[in-house]
């Protein structure tokens, strides 16, 4: 369990994180969400120790990190966004020396290591020198290091950049499954990523906690509120002018045109797939395509990033708003 | 601490460093001996090691460069400072891995002394040699642990050869800037006051506090002034006086002399904790900024 109490690190007089507090249970999978100088790294650093906060408390299992270091980062495996490795040690040597300095008993170390090596699946590259590594097996190794001494509670870095395709859906398989029984942080700036592992997500923006929720009420709502529906181009205007009468569309406009059209269809909200396939079916044209417009998750965090959510969507929960009531008001809509 | 010390050591022969030091170390004592001892036939073993202190503002950089600067350059001091260990231990150990590779040179040389016993029929004089070993070794401790020091102040391992080096030349040169400085009352004042001021700018750059760091600065610059006034023969050769407490060399004529005293040694290890001290507040004094 991580327990963060209005957390902030000042760098003169720019705030990089600026009075966050968020709490995250045992085997719960929590996504930090945000652009590039968010504060994400920022945030990671300070649970682990590695900076200091200029103000505010974190407490892993119930350790304070800046009063009880010890046994705080006992409790803690970190994979930074650069892997900390020594170039000159064999993946095997590198583990080991890992194992030394977080005081792994020696008979249990061979077992371990095979779980960790085999989890990650580096097992070929053990004999390997670390600075003749690919990134991807950087990355591996770096989560592998994490790994070692399976500590409670992991704190991920961007875990999955600079794989390969096949790799990351690897390594969120081995995320998802150390998440069953640790506490799990991950940062990342890829929203399909967060919304596959993690169980919850908390956009960081400015240094700030600007929005925290589930993935499915994060993304809900405006997965279904605007399409793209692809219709012949020789129809396109017929489609536009009628669903523009239909109830329930604020609005449908014109984003593409080729062999194709494609138009943009927004609601206020609800689910309009249903409203788009009967307008459609009356006037006898055909649907080619109809598609979420982008990722569910995506658009919400656009929209949240640009400070757009000045009337809070009922799909996720501010700051300002009671957690509880906001979601079951959304349960309710819905 | 152990974890670090023996990845250090491992480190040291898993490259060049360890072996390009302990050859280097051997070719130049080999040739102060030979030309100290064999051809002049002079049974004093301690004219190698005087000489050889030279030797020091390579060897040194060669063994400290990299042991923090390539930490932060490589970013595996995430690593290591998010383990569960102290930075204090992170900074000896690396200290003691460092100092015993340096041991490590002292016993391959230490075949020269035992040559030169048998070539003189015994006429060497033991003591005198083991007295003088031991002074070279507590210079080589302060020199590491400065050495230690600087690499922790910068990323860049170069850079922190290159300061060792300048760093180990003014310690070596201490003796002669402490004789040369000027001997009148108020340059030392003038003395005095700029290092009251250079630790003031120090508190205020670690603690970033500059109501502390001025009021330290202003009282003790007055408490000097006032003492300046008062009794102003204080003042006589101060400067020499502070820049002597440097010279570590002036502490190892007297091991080379065969003499030991407490306060030298009590001198060399409180000069290598100030800087091992001043290293783990650096390390700190970074995280915590």
């Amino acid at each position: 369990m991580i327990e963060v109490k209005k957390l902030t690190k000042k760098y003169g007089a720019n705030f990089a994180v600026n009075n966050i507090s968020f709490v995250v249970h045992d085997g719960e999978i929590l996504g930090f969400l945000g652009p590039n100088g968010a504060g994400k790294t920022t945030t990671m650093n300070m649970l682990t120790g590695f900076i200091s906060s200029t103000s505010g408390t974190v407490r892993i299992n119930g350790y304070d990190i800046v009063d009880d270091p010890i046994n705080a980062k006992k409790q803690l495996g970190y994979m930074p966004d650069v892997p900390p490795l020594y170039g000159d040690m064999t993946v095997m040597e590198y583990l080991h020396f890992v194992c030394d300095i977080k005081k792994i008993k020696k008979d249990k170390r061979e077992e371990m290591l095979e779980k960790i090596t085999s989890l990650t699946g580096i097992e070929k590259m053990k004999g390997r020198l670390c600075k003749n590594l690919s990134k991807g097996y950087r990355q591996r190794v770096g989560l592998a290091q994490a790994l070692v001494g399976f500590p409670e509670v992991l704190i991920l870095d961007e875990p999955t950049s600079g794989l390969d395709p096949e790799q990351i859906v690897e390594i969120r398989e081995v995320i998802k499954e150390l998440g069953k029984n640790h506490t799990v942080i991950l940062s990342s700036h890829i929203l399909s990523e967060v919304s596959a592992i993690c169980d919850r997500v908390m956009i960081i923006n400015n240094g700030k906690i600007v929005a925290t929720d589930s993935t499915e009420k994060l993304s809900e709502g405006s997965d279904a509120a605007a399409q793209l529906l692809s219709v012949p181009s020789e129809n396109a205007e017929e489609a536009l002018e009628a669903l523009k009468q239909k109830d329930g569309i604020m609005s449908a406009t014109l984003v593409g045109q080729g062999k194709e059209a494609v138009l943009k269809i927004e609601s206020s909200g609800e689910d309009i797939r249903k409203a788009i396939f009967s307008v459609m079916s009356e006037k006898n044209i055909p649907i080619l395509k109809l598609q979420p417009s982008g990722d569910g998750l995506e658009e919400a965090f656009m929209r949240i990033i640009r400070g757009e959510n000045e009337q809070p969507d009922p799909g996720f929960i501010t700051e300002e708003d009671e957690p509880n009531d906001a979601s079951e008001k959304k349960g309710d809509e819905s | 601490m152990s974890a670090i010390y023996f990845k250090e050591m491992k480190n040291y022969f898993r490259t060049m460093t360890g072996y390009g030091f302990l050859g280097f170390f051997t070719l130049i004592m080999g040739y102060f001996f030979i030309s100290q001892n064999i051809v002049v036939m002079n049974a004093n073993y301690n004219e190698t090691l005087s000489g050889a202190l030279i030797m020091f503002l390579i060897l040194i950089p060669i063994l400290t460069m990299r042991s923090f600067s390539e930490e932060s350059a490589q970013k595996t001091d995430q690593l290591l400072y998010c383990a569960p260990v102290n930075v204090s231990d992170i900074v000896i150990g690396k200290f003691l891995a460092a100092a015993s590779l340096f041991l490590i040179g002292m016993l391959i040389t230490g075949i020269f002394p035992t040559i030169l016993y048998n070539l003189s029929e015994g006429r060497m004089d033991t003591g005198l040699t083991a007295v003088g070993c031991v002074g070279f070794v507590f210079l080589a401790l302060c020199f590491i642990s400065v050495g230690i020091f600087i690499s922790s102040l910068t990323d860049n391992q170069l850079v922190a050869g290159a300061g060792t080096f300048a760093v180990i030349f003014m310690l070596l040169m201490m003796d002669n800037i402490a004789s040369s400085a000027p001997i009148g009352n108020t340059a030392s004042l003038v003395f005095v006051s700029a290092i009251i001021i250079l630790i003031a700018v120090y508190i205020h750059t670690s603690t970033k506090n500059i109501a502390v760091a001025l009021l330290f600065a202003f009282t003790g610059t007055v408490i000097a002034g006032v003492l300046f006034l008062i009794r102003s023969n204080l003042y006589d050769g101060a400067i020499s006086g502070i820049l002597g407490w440097f010279s570590v060399l002036a502490r190892f004529e007297n091991f080379y002399l065969g003499s030991v005293n407490v306060s030298d040694v009590i001198y060399y290890i409180t000069f290598c904790t100030l800087f091992i001290y001043l290293t783990v507040g650096t390390i700190e004094k970074r995280r915590w900024s």
